[in-house]
């Protein structure tokens, strides 16, 4: 088990290097001069030999004329030693800029897959042990229709009807304009602006999983332990709940996983139909306004979200199943 | 061996059997079933499933419609229409109220909406009165009483006004830069003439003198002695702007600035009967022809031959209208919105009125015959356009991108999955970790950043082609994963050993033999994944890393609907799009499962 571990690890890191350069090359490929934008505005204030200097120090300190290896070393180094750069667009180090969005979104993530779990996993088992009823094919096309919709059109609608003919929940945004306050009425004022894009995760996220809870009911109950716990006359509570759903949740722990972090790139579209500061907004206004240091910092967090999550769920694939030998 | 034999006869007929889902005939117990083979089978599993079913039939009536519909309604990707924003769906913009049915008098329409009056100088409104959440031309106007005994109306572009027997002029509708908001001096002075335009309103009186009131700032409508105030005889508005003739018969413009209609021709002689679009004037000379002039390059500089002498001009938004002695009408201009497309029975008319993309032609015994726009079916967006002609060039896009990028994701998958399962040892496991690589890639981030730093510096049929390859680059993985395995698995078979022995090549081994074992696979993962790359289409082009506008997309469609006043008052710019997408990536859903149930009867049981 552990050789397999470290023989993934050292695999993860692999693929770590090989990404990062595909990123590394792709924005450094980019158009347009990053030293030039920095001295812009000096242009006209000083002496053009003066601003030749200005350019050439900005040149060198961003070490635009060294070939692209010596610059991708560079970059990793300070990657590694956990300096992601300087954000053009916020005029601040890219370390402190997605800080608070990394949290925003962490927050909206887990409390959409909390909500989700508790929808999709009683759904899932009912409709496995009610299988081909009336309920449980409506729920199967429901679920079709679910995963099919895109996730801004679910979340057109929901704000259609809560926030334009209702007016219970707000359009958009983080907080209340002007909001002050503290402790407790700060976070029903933040619980209230969150509500709706939890709201849409949640619904989004609702078919895959009852069809995937479902599928995985649907096995536990064929096996051969399960005829024999009727055979012997156990409650069909039982049988379900503690034979059965036991088995089935060794998949469904793996998708969780998966699943969760898979939420992290989903909320892109959310976040910026509800204008959240998360971290897919920060990703998304990085890349319209070519503040290609940010855009690149969340590039990699994602790939690495990516390495990690497929890594934990091959791994949880055996611990949560002896059965289960990974390291053949 | 009988059955056979029925079957051969009539195939045809099976076959339709078959598809419109009619049951085979009951068996004897001592017939034997036929063997089908596995295609067959397939085929009765597929059919017999009323759901996907359902979703195929849906989504190839869809895809014909986006298919076939551009044809017939094409769009022009610079189109803008100020006087047509955000117009609600309906048809009735020509539907005249039945109580002015053969009873007009006279008809003038505005941007979306038409005024008329009968011969009793009763006032109606038809058409899309509603012009914004606060504005209703048909809600505001004054009651009849207030009205009195009308005898001319004039529509502007979100106003009307209305001339009664005492010679009082009243105005209804928006007055945000209070054109509706009539001077109080005009009541000493007798009025001949209104006209109605865009965010401002003209009156002559008897005396040759033109009033005004408004936003006459637009075109600086300077009214003097010099361009003949005090002489004018006839008025026409052009969108801003003023064009009059003077008592002496001399054509002259009434706005300050230079635009394209106040280029008159110097040699014009005199003139009789003016009419304006918004860029061109229309004029009938004393000897009985007629001249252009305004914006060139347009079929509107080209006067058809007109026989018989000219009675009556009318101008629409682009095309001009001419009605001869003889009661026949000519009309020519801008074809976009039908508005030239004259019906064959326009014979014997007595008055014909045009506007906008509308004409009204009145027949000698009073019926009324009218072409031109009918309405948006779906409504108009934010720059006037169509947005069902925008769904069916945007259904188009969106597809033909989905499909190319299924296409390249498809080739790529098979060949990937189909070496590394096949060759297995070292070349499986290059393929293997390149599949990984590939694969571990966020999906939508990378979309997002290739479309966005390749295609900055592309032209949009390039960058049309890079959002295809992009998405057919990052979605091959899957496929080549389960190729990889139903390879595996296939490749320990008789008949490829057979093959090995017969000395076949090996690269025809797996393409020839062995895929077309595994295509059914294939063609699950492959509809499966058209639907999802018909999603990232839309989400980046919603996003607005994918196909940028004017040209549409289903994503792009909704780009500009994300906030409160289009969700609410402009529904149908949003819904359509929303509802055609999710239908289509529904039904593709529905047909892949089906597939998959079709293929793999076991997954029946789940």
């Amino acid at each position: 088990m552990l050789k397999y571990v470290g023989k993934r690890l050292v695999y993860m890191i692999g693929v770590f290097f090989v990404v990062s350069i595909i990123m590394f090359v792709l924005f450094n490929s980019t158009p347009g001069d990053r030293a030039l934008n920095q001295v812009q505005n000096l242009r006209g204030k000083v002496s053009d030999e003066q601003f030749q200097i200005r350019y050439q120090a900005a040149r060198d300190k961003l070490g635009l004329d060294d070939p692209i290896p010596v610059r991708y070393v560079k970059w990793m180094g300070n990657l590694l030693s956990g300096d992601l750069g300087y954000s053009t667009f916020y005029k601040k180090d890219v370390i402190d800029v997605i800080g608070e969005p990394l949290k925003n979104t962490m927050i909206i993530n887990l409390f959409s897959t909390f909500v989700a779990l508790a929808i999709t996993i009683p759904l899932g088992i009912f409709c496995a042990v009610k299988k081909f009823s009336k309920f449980d094919n409506a729920v199967q096309v429901l679920t079709i229709v679910g995963y099919s919709v895109p996730i801004y059109i679910i979340g057109l609608i929901l704000i259609y009807l809560f926030s334009v003919q209702l007016g219970w929940l707000p359009i958009s945004g983080m907080n209340s304009p002007n909001f002050q306050g503290s402790g407790f009425t700060a976070f029903l004022d933040r619980l209230y602006y969150l509500t709706l894009p939890v709201i849409v995760m949640t619904i989004a996220s609702l078919g895959g999983m009852t069809r995937y809870v479902r599928a995985a009911m649907i096995d536990a109950l064929r096996m051969d332990y399960i005829r024999t716990a009727r055979a012997k006359g156990l409650k069909e509570k039982v049988v379900i709940y503690s034979h059965a759903w036991r088995n089935a949740l060794l998949s469904v722990v793996t998708l969780i996983i998966s699943w969760f972090m898979s939420v992290f790139m989903g909320s892109i579209i959310v976040e910026q139909v509800f204008q959240l500061n998360g971290i897919g907004k920060m990703y998304y206004t990085g890349l319209m306004n070519q503040d290609y240091d940010v855009a690149l910092a969340i590039q990699m967090l994602y790939c690495v979200i990516t390495l990690i999550s497929n890594l934990v769920t091959d791994l949880s694939y055996g611990i949560v199943d002896p059965r289960v030998r990974i390291d053949k | 061996m009988s059955k056979n034999n029925n079957n051969e006869k009539k195939p045809s007929f099976s076959l339709i059997k078959r598809l419109f889902g009619g049951k085979n005939k009951e068996m004897d117990i001592m017939q034997e079933e036929a063997i089908q083979s596995p295609m067959r089978t397939i085929v009765k599993n597929f059919v017999g499933n009323k759901l996907s079913m359902g979703g195929l039939i849906i989504f190839v009536l869809i895809f014909l419609i986006v298919l076939i519909g551009p044809f017939f309604y094409p769009i022009q990707l610079s189109e803008k229409e100020e006087t047509q924003i955000n117009v609600a769906p309906g048809m009735d913009m020509m539907k005249l109220p039945k109580e002015l049915e053969g009873n007009v008098k006279m008809i003038s329409t505005g941007s979306t909406f038409s005024v008329g009056v009968d011969n009793k100088g009763k006032v109606y409104t038809w058409g899309r009165t509603k012009i914004s959440s606060k504005i209703d031309i048909k809600k505001d106007m004054p009651s009849q009483k207030e009205l009195g005994e009308v005898v001319a109306v004039s529509a502007g572009f979100d106003h009307v006004m209305a001339l009664n027997t005492d010679g009082e002029v009243i105005c209804w509708g928006s007055n945000r830069m209070s054109q509706a908001k009539v001077p109080s001096g005009i009541k000493r002075k007798k009025i001949k003439q209104i006209a109605a335009g865009y965010q401002v309103s003209f009156a002559l009186t008897e005396g040759g003198e033109v009033l005004y009131w408004g936003n006459e700032n637009l075109n600086d409508i300077r009214v003097t002695r010099k361009n003949g105030n005090g002489k004018i005889d006839k008025i026409s508005v052009a969108n801003t702007t003023l064009m009059a003739i003077t008592k002496s018969g001399e054509a002259v413009h009434m706005g300050s600035q230079p635009s394209d209609i106040d280029t008159i021709p110097e040699d014009l002689g005199k003139v009789v009967d003016i009419a304006t679009t918004s860029d061109n004037a229309l004029v009938l000379l004393e000897d009985g022809s007629l001249r252009v002039w305004g914006k060139k390059g347009k079929a509107i500089m080209d006067i058809p031959n007109i026989d018989g002498k000219i009675i009556a001009l009318a101008a629409g938004r682009s095309h001009f209208t001419v009605l001869t002695e003889k009661g026949d009408v000519y009309v020519w201009g801008d074809n976009n919105k039908g508005q030239t497309k004259l019906p064959s029975n326009v014979k014997n008319i007595s008055a014909v009125f045009s506007g906008s993309y509308q004409n009204y032609a009145i027949t000698e015994s009073g019926k009324t015959i009218t072409w031109g726009l009918k309405g948006y079916f779906m409504g108009s967006d934010e720059l006037g356009r169509d947005v069902f002609a925008r769904l069916l060039n945007g259904g188009r896009m969106t597809m033909t991108i989905g499909a190319i990028a299924v296409i390249i994701s498809t080739i790529i998958g098979i060949i990937v999955g189909g070496i590394s399962g096949f060759f297995g040892g070292w070349v499986d496991i290059i393929m293997q970790r390149i599949t990984e690589i590939v694969s571990s890639l966020p999906f939508l981030p990378m979309a997002m950043i290739l479309t966005s730093i390749i295609g900055n510096s592309l032209s949009e049929n390039a960058r049309i082609a890079l959002i295809m390859v992009v998405l057919g680059i990052l979605s091959w993985p899957t496929l080549a994963r389960l190729v990889r395995a139903q390879v595996l698995a296939e490749r320990e078979k008789e008949f490829v050993t057979a093959a090995n022995a017969m000395g076949v090549k090996k690269s025809s081994i797996v393409f020839k033999h062995i895929i077309p074992n595994v295509i059914s696979v294939i063609i699950v993962s492959a509809t499966l994944d058209f639907a999802t790359c018909m999603l990232t289409e839309s989400t980046l082009s919603f996003l607005g890393f994918g196909v940028k506008l004017p040209r549409p997309t289903w994503g792009n469609m909704l780009n500009g609907c994300v906030n409160s006043v289009v969700i609410k008052n402009c529904w149908w710019r949003w819904v359509f799009p929303a509802i055609m997408l999710s239908i289509c990536v529904i039904c593709i859903n529905m047909i892949g499962d089906g597939l998959r149930d079709a293929i793999d009867p076991k997954s029946n049981e789940r």
